[in-house]
């Protein structure tokens, strides 16, 4: 927890800066474990949910299933592609959270949902310093990608948990910028 | 119709690992990032149509799939069924449900990616680090794409023979180095390999085969052999301490001490060396009288022994050993039983004795037989010289002599004529003209003649024997009283020359008599 939130201030830090130049990539993938250990935490705490973790409506998220066939090929002719995918899927995570906020009544549960999104915040910030075009959520609030419907918190989680384990991980893990860097 | 395909026979050991660790069935497994395989086993031998194996993704609205199945015999009664599926995805949940004639048996949820059952790690490798009590293990990490970084290993080592293995972790990297391990020692390593669980998960692969070496010998630490050197030389130091400060007590018990009477006898063994009957006759202790005549000889001094009346000349008395006066014994017994008066027998003496030589000479006078020297004999009305012990009363070194009747007294020359005057002091002139200087103590010579006790004629010459082995003469041992306290006197006198006075007069004549 200590070390995300010491990342999230230097991030913070530089976008706010608004340097011209390019962030320096974050190639270490001990920085997307941590988020992703939390996440899991976090799914395994909405177990125990009792009140409030049934969402009144659906909740879109994105799809986190990965073909390595296929994800492998796309990854070598469309990396943009992966990666607005991976954008988008994290600001529906981030809506949906913010979402089920609401509703939840437990406090230790809503410490964890602060972290979960300020995470996905932090992922964002983390795309974006390996030099993936940046994202613009869309006005309307739909996206272009294939999203899934989920009904309560532990799905929602759930699929968190996945999204960042796979895509997002895949992502960071075959960034060309990293790649470079790491010959 | 059974119909097993050769790929399908692939890693069935794997299979068996994964019976002993998973609970649910079917059981699946993912050997790479494109495969599942999942199987169970049934009783019996049932044709893999009469069951239905279907999967679904969790995030699609489709119809669930079906897998084809094989089966295969395992250990004589029993029937595996395998499925593999043709195309997976990961991070997404998977249902699998069985079908047997229709009805739901097995129904499983899970994620292929947390379901990896990988080969073992390849390549193992053992190397000496050239450090001690190290060896470096190294092997291949699975080549899986973005498994690399994924996967924790585990390290197993034992001395070859050892069943006591221990197990070490390592994450991420694909080297160990093990510690503290024997020197010199044979070691069976083998790793094994499964996801870290973060983003993969996964069952633990099979052990690679054992791999074994040996470590370094051990080498002397100089500390420690330092160490050992200080040591050993405080205990040589210590010992030896201890030896010198208690080695009088050690010779004692190892070389006892042999007791000597030397304490006991004085001058014994120094002076005489060991000649006990020499010894004796010295006189310092007095035990025994009788071997007097055993004693060194000393030579005598010459006297001149003068008589007043009847003494035709003065006779000159040579000096001689005293056993050259060649008495014999038995001749000293004859005197005295003749009441000799003209006994003098000088017996064998060895011993020194002037007074007793000097009695013996003027006891001699009236025997010429003897031939060796002029002893002239005594006539009965010659005057004979009286050495009284008394006149050793005035000392009192000689009270253990006053206990001894007159009678046992030392010799007496008794004078025959009362009435001739003896001119004592001629006498002891006499006596001392062959010394020097003069007579100033007491001694008995200085009495007059006439003091002394006449004992009755019964009383014969003083006799000089060897007496103390010899008889049990009441003359005999008065004889010998005599002769000490002749010796005594006579000693007395001599000594009274000496300027020194060292000794009481008869201080060291003492005899203890018997």
């Amino acid at each position: 927890m200590l070390q995300a939130k010491h990342l999230k201030i230097l991030l913070l830090a530089w976008t706010r800066l608004g340097l011209p130049s390019p962030l320096r990539p974050i190639c270490d993938p001990r920085v997307l474990d941590r988020f992703i250990k939390e996440a899991r935490d976090t799914e395994f705490a909405m177990r125990s949910c009792s009140e409030g973790c049934s969402l009144a409506e659906p909740l879109s998220v994105p799809l986190t299933s990965v073909d390595f066939a296929i994800w492998e090929k796309g990854d070598v002719s469309e990396p943009q592609k992966q990666a607005q995918e991976v954008q988008s899927g994290l600001w529906l995570l981030a809506q949906a959270i913010s979402a089920v906020r609401v509703s939840i009544t437990s406090t230790a549960l809503h410490s964890l949902l602060d972290n979960s999104h300020s995470n996905i915040h932090s992922i964002g910030q983390v795309i974006r310093s390996l030099n993936f075009p940046e994202y613009t959520p869309p006005a309307d609030g739909t996206v272009h990608e294939d999203t899934w419907r989920v009904s309560s918190t532990l799905e929602l989680f759930r699929v968190h948990t996945n999204f960042l384990r796979g895509k997002v991980r895949l992502l960071l893990s075959h960034a060309p910028a990293c790649r470079r860097d790491s010959t | 119709m059974m119909n097993v395909a050769a790929t399908e026979m692939l890693c069935w050991n794997a299979a068996s690992l994964l019976v002993a660790v998973e609970p649910e069935d079917p059981k699946c497994f993912a050997e790479g990032m494109r495969d599942l395989t999942c199987f169970w086993e049934e009783e019996g031998s049932r044709s893999p149509d009469d069951y239905a194996f279907t999967y679904m993704y969790q995030e699609t609205n489709e119809e669930s799939s079906k897998c084809a199945l094989t089966a295969q015999s395992v250990g004589g009664s029993k029937t595996r069924y395998i499925c593999r599926l043709p195309s997976v995805q990961h991070f997404v949940p998977l249902d699998v449900s069985v079908f047997q004639d229709g009805r739901l048996i097995y129904n499983r949820n899970l994620l292929i990616d947390h379901v990896f059952l990988l080969d073992p790690p390849a390549n193992v490798t053992v190397t000496q680090t050239g450090e001690q009590e190290q060896l470096r293990v190294c092997w291949l990490p699975p080549a899986l794409m973005d498994m690399e970084n994924s996967m924790m290993y585990e390290v197993e080592y034992a001395p070859t023979g050892s069943h006591m293995g221990k197990r070490e972790s390592v994450r991420a990297r694909s080297e160990i180095i093990l510690h503290s391990l024997q020197p010199d020692t044979r070691y069976n390593i083998r790793v094994r390999a499964k996801p870290d669980g973060l983003s993969y998960s996964g069952y633990w692969t099979a052990w690679a085969p054992w791999v074994s070496m040996t470590t370094p010998p051990a080498e002397m630490d100089l500390l420690i052999l330092a160490l050992c050197v200080v040591i050993s030389l405080i205990l040589i130091l210590l010992s030896l301490t201890l030896l010198l400060s208690y080695r009088r007590f050690l010779l004692k018990k190892v070389w006892p001490v042999i007791p000597s009477p030397e304490n006991k006898f004085d001058g014994l063994f120094s002076v005489y060396g060991g000649n006990f009957h020499e010894w004796l006759g010295v006189g310092n202790r007095g035990f025994w009288w009788s071997p007097t005549f055993l004693l060194v000889e000393e030579s005598p001094s010459p006297l001149e022994v003068l008589s007043e009346a009847g003494f035709t000349a003065p006779v000159p008395v040579h000096p001689m050993p005293f056993k050259a006066l060649g008495l014999s014994k038995k001749e000293v017994e004859e005197d005295e039983r003749t009441g000799g008066q003209d006994s003098v027998l000088m017996g064998r003496r060895k011993g020194k004795a002037h007074p007793h030589w000097v009695l013996e000479q003027l006891q001699s006078l009236d025997q010429p037989s003897v031939p060796c020297c002029e002893l002239h004999t005594l006539e009965p009305s010659d005057t004979y010289v009286s050495l009284n012990y008394r006149s050793q009363q005035d000392s009192g070194a000689m009270s253990p002599l006053a206990d001894i009747s007159e009678e046992s007294l030392p010799l007496q020359v008794l004078f025959e004529s009362p009435g001739t005057p003896t001119s004592f002091s001629d006498l002891e002139s006499v006596t001392y003209s062959s010394g020097s200087g003069e007579i100033s103590s007491q001694s008995s010579l200085e009495y007059p003649y006439g003091a002394w006790p006449l004992k009755g004629p019964s009383y014969i010459s003083m006799t000089v024997t060897d007496s103390g082995i010899s008889t049990d003469y009441s003359h005999m041992s008065w004889g010998t009283t005599g002769l000490g306290d002749l010796a005594m006197a006579y000693t007395n006198e001599y000594k009274n020359k000496v300027p020194a006075p060292r000794l009481p007069p008869h201080g060291h004549t003492v005899y203890s008599y018997y």
